[in-house]
């Protein structure tokens, strides 16, 4: 069924459906736009006040409503947290760990939704199970005997201890890419191993340029994980020359006085990347190759 | 841009482990706190103290206060926890238990450091057995901050010996009621007074041990735990009983205390800070180590002022930090050096006259007061108390969190949904369990 | 999982001997342990050898620094008569139901709205993901802030239209829909992005075929789309389960646990037992307890999607 033979009889009824709901639309349009700027405002509000907040000093944070904008406007908690704190080195730290971080997840990952997907070995179901299971345990316990794993191992307080223990590949990687790389029919793959390709080129050659969205997906996924951890990156560094961006802002508070303007500051830092790197990449999910294209 | 890139790979090449080989006889050591105010005193003293042992370097490591207890306790047992680190007395007990601390005994004794200088109580406070494990290096007590615009606008002073009787009548009660307001200026004396519009309240206390409800208990005799070291739990006392309704009870249907649903969770106190900056709360109940947040959050003057008198007499919670010795540390002798200079009146004094901690020696207790004095707080209402009747903060393993489930259960008493003598008992339950098993 | 296997016919093949058989399979097999070998060994390394350890630790009492005592299941019954285990998982359980189906549907239905090309989509898009690139703990100072009952926006938007909002926190009732919605807010844009890739892979022509047929959009809906999304919502059901049964950090930042236990869900219970009473035994227990609820739903979910799922496209 080709778009050739369906444009003919498609093309009169779009214009007698354009014809009699040109008011239609515009009332369409209306609706749509007054549900963006709705849902722009739901979810953009909070993040405000959190800006507002940190351009103000402590004390207005907490004697002014959070709503009202600052006045005037301060860099002054940017500039403590860079001169007095390493905010730079914490931001450097970050950003090592979670590109290496990233890369091997993504990569790896990939390669055994892969073979998960679309290749045939014994045990590959009751493999895929387990992966799923160990996603079911919280890791908040799990966290002390991988702790002193690294401990006996010597590798605490290095880069490596940040990011060795999800740069292998994850299971929630695995199982996001697995279920994309299983709606793309099995002839393609046949098809590509009779003309005698090697599974590595039809992983590189063919399977990954059609699954831009979910590569991609998979990768912002893997680098705002990496961005965002707090948990295991504090328990393994000691000394505060590693501290990633998540440790530092944690260390603004003393104990019985959070510096909120501290922490919004840095909590804004610490998000820029991460909108800019989304905005670049965000369109790759909507846009793509759609499958149909494929003969069926 | 490449450049930039590779420097900042290489000056991390420490982070992957490649070790710098190490000079001759120089030792550093790992020093471990928590809080970033007072870390700037305490890196002036290390200054001088590196001076004075040019062999010896000292690295600050700053933990979270939040995962301290256990980010110590995780390094301890791979063995690379600090070699002298802050402890504060919840986890007091259960460090002594477990033999994560130097027994400073024998050392105290060969070296002649002179205990009396400290404030006995806290020199018993960090004693077991006659084994003593850390040199006092500061104290607290709770007292009252108070916002003294609103109170001069009022035209009222604090007076200075308010009471309260258990029956909950007393000067202090009606010193309350004069200093609430509600949104039309009727204080809560006047029959005009309307209790769902306050504006101001005229005290905060919130469900907390040290800085709230336990300075009250204690003015009526209630303890915690009986004795240091218990394995069980005193709640259920009348004493406890009497303390704690005065609070999250009368004070509470008088309308003039915070209600616990505006203080913070469980009323743990979380929502005072702001609402004493924005005028709601005219005196808020504290320790003295939020000196600096109240300072730098506040733009109106305050003053401070002593807990009120209960029927026996003038009680403050007492509390200090000691510096811990790791007893696994490789620096044995350099360690104890920096934990008797961390000790001694010179390091003490920087730490004092620099405001950031009341020295535990009591002779330098005046430089702390006159720090605070020029920035315009006096802070002599916690001296008196401290000259006055304490009360340690109590002491036994897994007393930190035992202390943490108490203020969970007794959460529902203060919101009002349950009766102050149901949340004692089973906060006593499980209390008990986790004290009999820690 | 058998789930999403396409219903496709193989091409003819010419017969192969025995021997080239094996040797074909051999060959196959030993490049899908390749592709496996580097996750499997992540797997088993940073995440079973830690959970098996974490099944020995629940069976002795430990507090990490005292050597382990054993104690065989009784921690299986104290965590229920002393530790409150039991309420901890009711209490995340009733927030699953809370969070799980409103999320999924918004998360659905701001996918088929902001996949447009219309200019603002893109911006709205990232705008919704916000929060979830943001740290939990500044969202939760903002969240506190607007629900804090006497100077939170929310009081004193509802105080100007004659209401007195509760104390949303301190409340039995609100506390934890209040923490459904923050939650929700904060990861249905993120959950937005698997719909908008799901949505990608199904076919227009099948949209326009079924317009010609005289199908409404409603109807186009429930007979194309939902139809063919469901290995996506396979996968955002399960592990928006699997995350939610695991909710910490904004209980964490927003209620403690409180009012009284009243959003002491399991995570933070575990994480409490753990790290601040040191009942390393204790907490493993609760993390084998709350493993196997989860593993049970998990299974209950799969078996309904397998006895639903179409993949003819006709």
């Amino acid at each position: 069924m080709t778009s050739v033979a369906t444009a003919a009889p498609a093309a009169t009824a779009a214009a007698t459906t354009e014809r009699t709901t040109r008011a239609g639309r515009s009332v369409r349009t209306t609706l749509f736009y007054l549900l963006l700027v709705v849902i722009a405002l739901i979810f953009i509000t909070p993040y405000l006040f959190s800006v507002f907040a940190a351009f103000k000093p402590l004390n207005s944070i907490l004697a002014q409503s959070p709503w009202r904008p600052p006045t005037p406007p301060t860099l002054d908690n940017f500039k403590t947290i860079f001169t007095q704190y390493d905010f730079g080195r914490y931001l450097a730290n970050t950003l090592i760990v979670t590109v290496i971080l990233t890369a091997g997840q993504v990569t790896f990952s990939m390669m055994g939704a892969y073979a998960f997907a679309r290749m045939s070995f014994p045990g590959r179901d009751p493999l895929f199970w387990l992966y799923l299971t160990t996603l079911m345990v919280p890791n908040i316990v799990t966290l002390v005997p991988l702790y002193v794993l690294f401990a006996h191992s010597h590798l605490l307080n290095t880069y490596w201890a940040i990011f060795l223990p999800y740069v292998l590949g994850v299971p929630y990687s695995v199982f996001l890419m697995r279920q994309y790389f299983m709606t793309i029919p099995k002839e393609v793959m046949e098809a590509a191993r009779l003309d005698g390709c090697s599974e590595s080129r039809i992983l590189w050659r063919i399977v990954v340029p059609i699954s831009r969205p979910i590569i991609i997906t998979a990768t912002l996924l893997a680098f705002v994980f990496g961005w965002n951890n707090f948990m295991w990156p504090l328990i393994v560094t000691n000394s505060n020359s590693l501290n990633v961006l998540t440790v530092g802002i944690a260390n603004f508070n003393s104990n019985f006085g959070v510096q909120w303007n501290l922490v919004l500051a840095g909590s804004l830092v610490a998000l820029v990347p991460m909108v800019i790197l989304f905005a670049i990449f965000q369109k790759h999910i909507v846009n793509s190759i759609s499958l149909s294209g494929i003969n069926r | 841009m490449i450049i930039g890139a590779a420097l900042m790979l290489l000056s991390g090449c420490a982070g992957w482990g490649f070790s710098s080989p190490g000079g001759g006889k120089t030792v550093t050591l790992t020093y471990a706190l928590w809080d970033p105010h007072e870390q700037v005193g305490y890196q002036q003293s290390i200054n001088e103290f590196e001076k004075l042992h040019p062999d010896i370097k000292v690295d600050i490591e700053n933990i979270p206060y939040g995962s301290y207890e256990q980010k110590i306790t995780a390094e301890f047992i791979t063995g690379g926890a600090p070699d002298l680190f802050w402890v504060n007395t919840p986890w007091l007990g259960t460090f002594i238990k477990d033999g994560i601390l130097t027994d400073l005994t024998p050392l105290i004794k060969a070296s002649h450091v002179d205990m009396s200088q400290y404030y006995p109580q806290l020199v018993a406070m960090h004693s077991r057995n006659g084994k003593i494990y850390g040199l006092p290096k500061d104290w607290d007590t709770i007292a009252l901050y108070y916002n003294k615009a609103y109170l001069n606008k009022l035209h009222l002073t604090v007076p200075d010996n308010l009471s309260w009787n258990a029956d909950g009548t007393g000067s202090f009660v009606t010193f309350l009621k004069e200093a609430t307001t509600d949104t039309s200026g009727h204080n809560a004396l006047s029959p005009q007074f309307n209790p769902s519009k306050i504006a101001t309240y005229a005290l905060a206390v919130n469900n907390d041990p040290q800085g709230g409800w336990g300075n009250y208990v204690a003015e009526v005799g209630g303890k915690v735990i009986p004795y240091p070291y218990a394995s069980y739990a005193s709640l259920t006392t009348p004493q406890m009983n009497v303390g704690m309704s005065f609070l999250a009870k009368t004070l509470t249907d008088a309308h003039v205390i915070v209600p616990g649903t505006l203080s913070g969770p469980n009323a743990n106190g979380a929502n005072l800070q702001q609402m004493f900056s924005q005028g709601q709360v005219a005196m808020w109940e504290q320790g003295d180590w939020n000196t600096l947040s109240v300072k730098s959050s506040v733009t109106f003057p305050v003053g401070v002022a002593t807990l009120p008198i209960g029927p026996n007499g003038r009680v403050s919670v007492f509390n200090g930090l000691i510096d811990g010795l790791n007893s696994h540390t490789r620096y044995p002798r350099q360690a104890w050096e920096l934990e008797q200079w961390l000790g001694s009146p010179r390091s003490q004094a920087i730490l004092g006259s620099g405001g950031y901690v009341w020295p535990a020696i009591k002779s330098l207790d005046p430089l702390f007061l006159q720090y605070w004095k020029k920035q315009g707080i006096d802070m002599s209402a916690f001296l008196t108390e401290a000259h006055g009747q304490v009360v340690n903060f109590p002491v036994s393993p897994g007393i930190g969190d035992a202390l943490t489930e108490i203020v969970n259960d007794l959460g529902p008493a203060w919101l009002g949904t349950e009766p102050v003598s149901t949340a004692l008992q089973t906060a006593q339950n499980d209390a008990n369990y986790i004290l009999r098993t820690s | 999982m058998s789930v999403a296997t396409a219903v496709t016919t193989l091409p003819k093949q010419r017969k192969t001997t025995a021997a080239e058989n094996t040797a074909e399979e051999r060959q196959a097999r030993r490049t899908a342990f390749a592709f496996l070998a580097p996750s499997l060994v992540g797997v088993v390394l940073f995440l079973l050898i830690p959970i098996i350890m974490v099944v020995g630790l629940s069976l002795v009492q430990w507090n990490m620094i005292t050597p382990m005592k054993w104690v065989g299941l009784s921690n299986y019954v104290n965590i229920f008569e002393f530790d409150g285990f039991g309420h901890s998982l009711l209490v995340t359980g009733y927030y699953v139901l809370l969070n799980i189906p409103l999320q999924t549907a918004f998360a659905l239905g701001m996918a088929m709205l902001l996949r447009s090309k219309r200019a603002g989509s893109a911006v709205v898009r990232i705008i919704c993901v916000l929060p979830y690139l943001a740290t939990p703990v500044a969202m939760g100072v903002v969240w506190n802030w607007f629900f804090n009952p006497s100077t939170g926006i929310i009081n004193q938007a509802l105080s100007h239209i004659g209401i007195t909002g509760p104390a949303w926190l301190s409340n039995v009732v609100t506390a934890m829909p209040v923490i459904a919605f923050v939650n929700i807010w904060q990861y249905v844009g993120y959950n937005m992005l698997f719909f908008l890739a799901g949505l990608q892979a199904i076919p227009p022509t099948l949209y326009e075929a079924s317009s010609l047929d005289g199908a409404t959009k409603v109807q186009q809906f429930w007979r194309v789309t939902l139809p063919l999304l469901r290995p996506t919502l396979l996968f955002v059901l399960v592990t928006g389960v699997i995350g939610s049964f695991q909710v910490f950090d904004t209980v964490y930042v927003m209620t403690a646990g409180g009012p009284g236990n009243a959003t002491n869900v399991a995570s933070l219970n575990i994480y409490n037992t753990a790290f601040s009473g040191f009942r390393i035994g204790e907490a493993s227990a609760m993390s084998v307890v709350l493993f196997l609820v989860i593993l049970a739903i998990t299974i209950a979910q799969f078996r309904y999607f397998n006895k639903r799922t179409t993949y003819e496209i006709a």
